[in-house]
């Protein structure tokens, strides 16, 4: 079944990163980018995502973004038949329109816009690396699915600076004023927690079924949450929780319990990932978070996501490519990044290659 | 050295630079504007200013705008209710909820809201002559009508808890909800949530 979808079919970006002024056509299959490291490739993937969900897997500011001796940025795009364009500068904050309209709330712009899935190579450091990076990929993806968790996940972290703020702040502190941070807390938290929870349930059995495939083997992954409480998820349970270890509180001056410490547990075969499985097991793991996010956007919104896919192939050997291939949504539309082109095959015939050197783009010969 | 507006020209723009929402640009052409039309422009303008400056003080009970001539338009004003009281953020807060028509009652503004990360502590706020208005008047209900962000929420937060120590007083806040006269398409979706949350029973 065919299902409906938008397809960004250009991407414009000025002073973003090392582009001075960017310009492409897209493809609605495949576009493949080709180059030597550090040249841009990632860059025009991240002002895709930018784009697409305001957000960059590599930046926590846009600022960051701004092209160096530079003050402002600006994306744009045609997304099917609207126009997306994304202002950034330092000084005006950022601005968004569609169709020539200015966007106030964000939430009215990214609903015309459209799913997107970020694999990286570095994905692995999701199995290996702390929770932070596990968070962010819920936060990510949830965000995507539930309008309510992006304005809930932005006052948590306010909320939470804050608290913590005045938990180091004074030699005694002044509980009164950080139970009024307390409650806000527990508020805000009881949102997440709940969709954090619905959304590792619904991607479970698709991550375990991407990991069969990918390793071709019995391998059985189980991912679970991991609430970053004692006592489990409701509101009143985290600020129960918080004023009854107040003295810890009190020691380690900081926020000690709440879904800013959540985490995915992630299991091989009964053993946690990080630790017991093989670099192999470890990299079909990342994939198959990555895939089963596919698969849970298809299930719940029925739209194919834009797949990013950062220098992902050349690291993969034959079999997991041909199953990466094999398993991801063969409706989505695909930017795709590598160093070469040596595993191409007929498989791309309709795709398009494009060269990226020193912050440059050209149509490539095959 | 090239030349340079004279010395009042360029007093009057570092003046106006001064004023919120006025770069140097903006600052240059009210100058010029002002210089043009003369006294006639310039007098009615520096009265005006001296008069704001000199006669308009803070109100010492509510906060809101108070003159030595008229006093407190609130509080010295007809037809009060006593036994209400609606706390707010900001004196300029107080005038849509007069224009609203739906509120007779007392009103106390903070002159902020609790900002941790802006080194606004509730010592900086009018919380200190809030109680002492609670505990001496006869107020029935207090009503906390702060901004819906994460700073309104914990000072209003922090205040029911301290108010909690007055029994006779109910505290209350104002609903979130739709805007009147527009469809739920129009409404996003953290408003849709809230005023779901906060529905109201019909029977």
């Amino acid at each position: 079944m065919a299902y409906e979808r938008s397809v960004l079919s250009s991407l414009k970006a000025s002073q973003f990163r090392c582009f001075d002024s960017l310009r492409l056509t897209l493809e609605p299959g495949v576009t493949l980018f080709v180059g030597d490291n550090a040249q841009g490739k990632t860059t025009i993937l991240e002002a895709a995502c930018v784009l697409l969900r305001l957000q960059s897997p590599r930046a926590s500011q846009l600022g960051e973004t701004i092209r160096i001796g530079h003050d402002a940025c600006a994306i744009g795009g045609s997304l099917a038949e609207s126009e997306l364009l994304l202002q950034y500068s330092e000084k005006a904050g950022r601005k968004l329109r569609l169709d020539g309209e200015t966007q106030r709330r964000s939430a009215d712009y990214l609903r015309a816009s459209e799913l997107v899935v970020w694999m990286a190579n570095d994905d692995l450091a999701l199995v290996r690396g702390g929770g932070e990076g596990r968070r962010r990929y819920l936060d990510f993806m949830a965000a995507q699915l539930y309008p309510a968790y992006r304005p809930a996940l932005q006052a948590y972290d306010r909320a939470l600076r804050s608290r913590n703020f005045l938990l180091k702040r004074d030699a005694s502190p002044r509980w009164a004023e950080i139970d009024a941070y307390t409650r806000l807390l527990a508020q805000h938290g009881e949102v997440l927690t709940r969709h954090r929870r619905e959304v590792i349930d619904r991607l479970a059995p698709y991550a375990a079924e991407a990991q069969r495939q990918i390793s071709d083997r019995d391998e059985d992954l189980r991912i679970a949450y991991e609430p970053g409480t004692t006592s489990g998820d409701a509101a009143d349970d985290l600020a129960t929780e918080l004023i009854a270890r107040r003295d810890e509180e009190f020691r380690k001056r900081q926020t000690i319990a709440g879904p800013h410490r959540d985490d995915l547990s992630l299991a091989v075969n009964n053993l946690p990932a990080a630790k017991f499985a093989s670099e192999g097991q470890q990299r079909t793991v990342a994939l198959a978070l990555k895939l089963a996010q596919s698969r849970l956007f298809l299930e719940m919104r029925r739209r194919p996501p834009l797949l990013l896919v950062d220098d992902v192939f050349g690291e993969l050997d034959p079999g997991r490519r041909n199953a990466l291939m094999a398993a991801w949504p063969a409706d989505s539309q695909k930017l795709i990044t590598t160093t070469h082109l040596h595993w191409l095959d007929d498989r791309f015939a309709s795709a398009a290659v494009i060269t990226v050197t020193g912050g440059q783009v050209a149509p490539a010969n095959r | 050295m090239p030349v340079d507006y004279p010395f009042p020209v360029k007093a009057l723009i570092q003046q106006l630079k001064r004023l919120p929402g006025i770069g140097p640009k903006s600052a240059e052409r009210i100058a010029i504007w002002l210089m043009q039309r003369g006294c006639e422009a310039t007098a009615p303008f520096a009265e005006a200013l001296n008069a704001a400056g000199t006669e308009v003080s803070e109100c010492d009970v509510c906060g809101f705008f108070a003159t030595e001539a008229e006093g407190c338009a609130v509080c010295d004003g007809p037809g009060r209710d006593h036994a209400v009281l609606c706390v707010v953020e900001q004196p300029t807060d107080i005038l849509p909820l007069e224009r609203s028509g739906a509120y007779r009652g007392h009103y106390h503004s903070l002159r902020g809201k609790i900002s941790p990360l802006e080194n606004v502590g509730p010592e900086d706020l009018r919380i200190a002559e809030l109680i002492g208005r609670i505990r001496d008047g006869h107020f029935a209900e207090v009503i906390l009508a702060f901004s819906a962000d994460v700073e309104g929420e914990a000072t209003a937060n922090y205040l029911v808890e301290i108010l909690s120590a007055f029994d006779g007083v109910r505290v209350t806040r104002l609903a979130h909800g739709l805007p009147v006269g527009g469809g739920l398409e129009n409404a996003d979706e953290l408003t849709l949530y809230r005023a779901l949350e906060g529905r109201v029973g019909l029977r």
